[in-house]
């Protein structure tokens, strides 16, 4: 059926280049191959998105042959000639799948990657006899492609609300479970069960769901084509614009748990804890330009002084309230944050990363150790740490310790901006750019330095102080480098230097995966594609500070007129 | 007693040695050159003056106090200000934020801002740049904002360090119309160059440095029109 659509416009399919757009198709099948293979796509297959209609596994099929065919369609080349590749690669992409299908049981494939069955073999073929299933799959293929090459061709004024509501419809399918849960019982019942059947959407819930988010999200992409315009002519709309922004930002963290029940007040707590060791690795990261792999370290400080100081439990050395217990933690913190800081003081870049990362391992290690057993209980942890109350009022749910949790961050947040915009924060900046020449100019490297591991570790140890209640008891087992390495790393998917940036970045790299949770082993493998593509395509961050978008700006904006050597100068 | 003075100053990289005894002064109100090829050693000694390298022997005294065992930043507040070699200013801060880093050591807001509006009118070209970031500016313009910089400390003395590297000859020649301003508002300035003639056309007195070592010093004109000086430096 591809080969009609292609002959018909005889013309454009001559220029059309073969080899590129064979190759792009190739590739991405062979990214559905290597999804089959990995077992991902069995799994998604048992996941509805639309009920009887479309599982999530097929969903992501149809979005590799699009991507096939939005990467061979090249604008240059005419509609007709980009529309004919994308059709080419998409067809090509669901051939390469399909024929993977018709392989698994003639070679017994399965003996070497388990998760060829023939059940896969089946839902690769849709269920038909083999090669019908191959014709039908390739005909998806060029369909999906030819979407694909069309989608490069509408404007962005478009293409961005249909990207959005396509996203939208797909969580709204993905997450059914969740938002059931917050419609049902309420006011909203009607619309649930407008949209919903009990394990995804309707046919007509997806379609509902679809166009009225194409319709806000066009709504809202001129809405905001417009404030920047504005914001071009006036220069400091940026300000308000990061407020709103932040303002609703704030208010789906009030709310959200309210909705959604425990289970996603206990998302929400973790998300909150790591947005306070976020605006503390920021504040070394992101203003200091220290970067920090042992940042853990603080974490594990804040939450075992807590529950040296709080718990029913021999080892505790004090009884104490926990709003008594948790500044003594934050002090213990900084003090640690400093002297972790002393020995690392000269030491610069990638050298300071790998310093950094033995200074926290050691923290986790003298922890565990046989010597440190007997006041710190080693592996076994300390446990019965008591849930504080405010007069007499337990915070023992975990939507309660969440709001504890957002209060703090709210705090720790305008702590935080303030340090930014002040003399300190600007010492830091300078200290990142050069530190040379900022102590020429009379910044004390060694205090500056000091104060930012001090501070940074201060917001790490109150998050450390509210894990240790949240758990009940904590273990060494907690505080892996890997904690270390997710709050840089949401720092960076936020956008460096960005304290929203943080709040977004903890959202998407600590909530969407715990979220995720029932795909297991897989959400990492989500989790470091989406690092990559993130770091390819959006680098300054989701939502970027000021400061780095003015540099992105910088480099695509004017350049400078180059400097003349002195060549004849003398 | 000399305003700046550097007596008998060794300093090395390890084992290499690169200065071996260098000894200058500088009075107040002086502008003062030393002048040399690459590799002398003029920018060890201006690092090692403003505290970012310490030396093996030797002493460093300004204004009346002895500064070769301070740290830099203690340096700085004295007044004694470096316009560091290369520019380097803060790429990713604006213009306007490069200039109050410059004010770092002082406390007097109001002033600072004066002083910001006063280098716009020293710098006009800068105005126009204000709010842009550093980084993205010509050679230039990126020396008008590391002099500038300096010159938001309030400084009693300035060290620049080749401030016309890599500019153009026009270029060249607006710097060293800056650095006779700043001189004529009573700066005390110890300018090292590789563009011998200009420096030391316009400097009252003038150091050759020579693989770690004075070998001539003289007054600017004197030395410009010194056969030496002529067949080493200016071909």
């Amino acid at each position: 059926m591809s080969i009609a659509i292609l002959k018909a416009p005889s013309v454009s399919v001559a220029s059309v280049d073969v080899a590129r757009t064979l190759r792009m198709g190739l590739l991405l099948g062979g990214v559905g191959v290597y999804l089959a293979a990995v077992g991902i796509l069995a799994m998604f297959n048992e996941r509805w998105i639309i009920v009887g209609l479309l599982t999530l596994g097929y969903g992501v099929l149809g979005l590799v042959y699009l991507v096939a065919g939005m990467i061979s369609a090249r604008r240059g080349a005419g509609l007709m000639t980009a529309l004919a590749s994308g059709i080419l690669s998409g067809a090509i992409a669901g051939l390469t799948v399909s024929v993977l299908g018709l392989v698994i049981g003639p070679f017994s494939l399965q003996s070497v990657f388990t998760q060829l069955n023939g059940k896969l073999a089946d839902s690769l073929a849709l269920g038909l006899a083999p090669l019908s299933g191959l014709l039908v799959m390739l005909g998806i293929g060029a369909v999906c492609g030819a979407i694909g090459a069309i989608l490069r061709f509408t404007p962005l004024t478009v293409r961005r609300p249909l990207v959005i509501a396509a996203l939208v419809t797909v969580t709204a399918g993905l997450f059914q479970e969740l938002i059931q849960i917050m419609l049902q019982d309420g006011p909203l019942t009607p619309v649930q069960d407008l949209i919903y059947e009990w394990e995804g959407l309707t046919a007509q819930g997806a379609a509902i769901v679809f166009v009225v988010a194409f319709i806000l999200a066009l709504i809202g992409v001129q809405i905001s084509r417009r404030r920047a315009r504005a914001a071009a002519a006036k220069a400091n709309a940026d300000s308000g614009q990061s407020l709103t922004k932040m303002g609703m930002i704030f208010l789906v963290l009030v709310l959200l748990p309210l909705m959604g029940g425990n289970y996603i007040g206990q998302v929400l707590l973790l998300v909150g804890l790591y947005i306070l060791m976020g605006m503390g690795l920021n504040l070394e990261v992101g203003l200091a330009g220290l970067l920090d792999l042992g940042f853990v370290g603080f974490f594990a400080v804040g939450a075992y002084v807590t529950a040296l100081l709080t718990a029913n439990h021999p080892m505790a050395i004090l009884h104490l309230n926990f709003w008594v217990a948790m500044p003594i933690a934050v002090l213990a913190s900084v003090v640690v944050g400093v002297l972790f800081g002393i020995p690392v003081l000269g030491v610069r870049g990638d050298y300071l990363a790998v310093a950094t990362m033995g200074l926290g391992e050691i923290v986790r290690v003298l922890v565990v150790s046989d010597a440190a057993k007997p006041l710190l209980g080693g592996p076994l942890g300390i446990t019965q740490v008591p849930k504080p109350a405010i007069f007499g009022y337990g915070l023992t749910t975990p939507i309660q310790l969440y709001y504890l949790t957002l209060v703090a961050s709210l705090v720790a947040g305008l702590i935080a901006w303030r340090l930014e915009g002040s003399r300190l924060g600007r010492a830091w900046m300078a200290l990142r750019d050069d530190e040379d020449v900022a102590a020429a100019l009379g910044i004390d490297r060694i205090e500056c330095k000091l104060l930012a591991y001090g501070l940074g570790a201060a917001f790490a140890g109150l998050a450390g102080s509210i894990f240790a209640v949240m758990l009940a008891s904590v273990y060494p087992s907690s505080f892996q480098l890997v904690v270390s390495i997710n709050v840089l790393a949401l720092i960076i998917v936020g956008g460096m230097g960005s304290l929203p940036g943080v709040a977004i970045g903890s959202l998407v790299l600590i909530g969407l995966p715990e979220l995720l949770r029932e795909f297991g082993e897989y959400r990492y493998l989500f989790y470091g594609v989406a690092l990559i593509f993130m770091m390819q395509f959006r680098p300054e961050g989701l939502m970027p500070s000021k400061v780095r978008k003015r540099e992105l700006h910088a480099a695509m904006g004017e350049t400078s007129e180059p400097a003349v050597p002195t060549a004849r100068a003398a | 007693m000399p305003y700046l003075e550097v007596d008998d100053l060794h300093v090395g990289y390890g084992q290499i040695a690169a200065l071996k005894g260098v000894s200058l002064s500088v009075e107040k109100g002086q502008l003062v050159t030393l002048v040399g090829a690459n590799g002398a050693g003029k920018t060890t000694l201006l690092r090692t003056i403003s505290g970012l390298l310490r030396p093996s022997r030797g002493s460093v005294n300004f204004d009346g106090q002895r500064i070769d065992a301070m740290e830099a930043h203690k340096i700085a507040g004295t007044g004694l200000v470096q316009v560091p070699e290369g520019r380097r200013i803060f790429g990713r801060l604006t213009v306007s934020e490069n200039l109050e880093l410059g004010a770092f050591t002082r406390n007097d807001k109001a002033e600072i801002m004066a002083d910001k509006e006063r280098m716009m009118t020293v710098f006009p070209r800068l105005k126009e740049r204000f709010r842009q970031l550093a980084g993205t500016l010509s050679g230039g313009e990126q020396q008008m904002v590391a002099t500038a910089r300096a010159l938001m400390a309030r400084p009693k003395a300035l060290l620049m360090d080749e401030p016309t590297m890599g500019l153009s000859p026009i270029m060249v020649e607006q710097v060293f119309d800056t650095i006779q301003t700043i001189h004529a508002q009573g700066v005390t300035i110890l300018l090292v160059e590789q563009n011998a003639l200009m420096a030391l056309s316009v400097a009252d007195y003038g150091y050759v440095l020579e693989s770690g070592h004075i070998v001539l010093e003289g007054q600017g004109d004197a030395l410009v029109d010194d056969e030496r000086v002529r067949h080493a430096y200016l071909g």
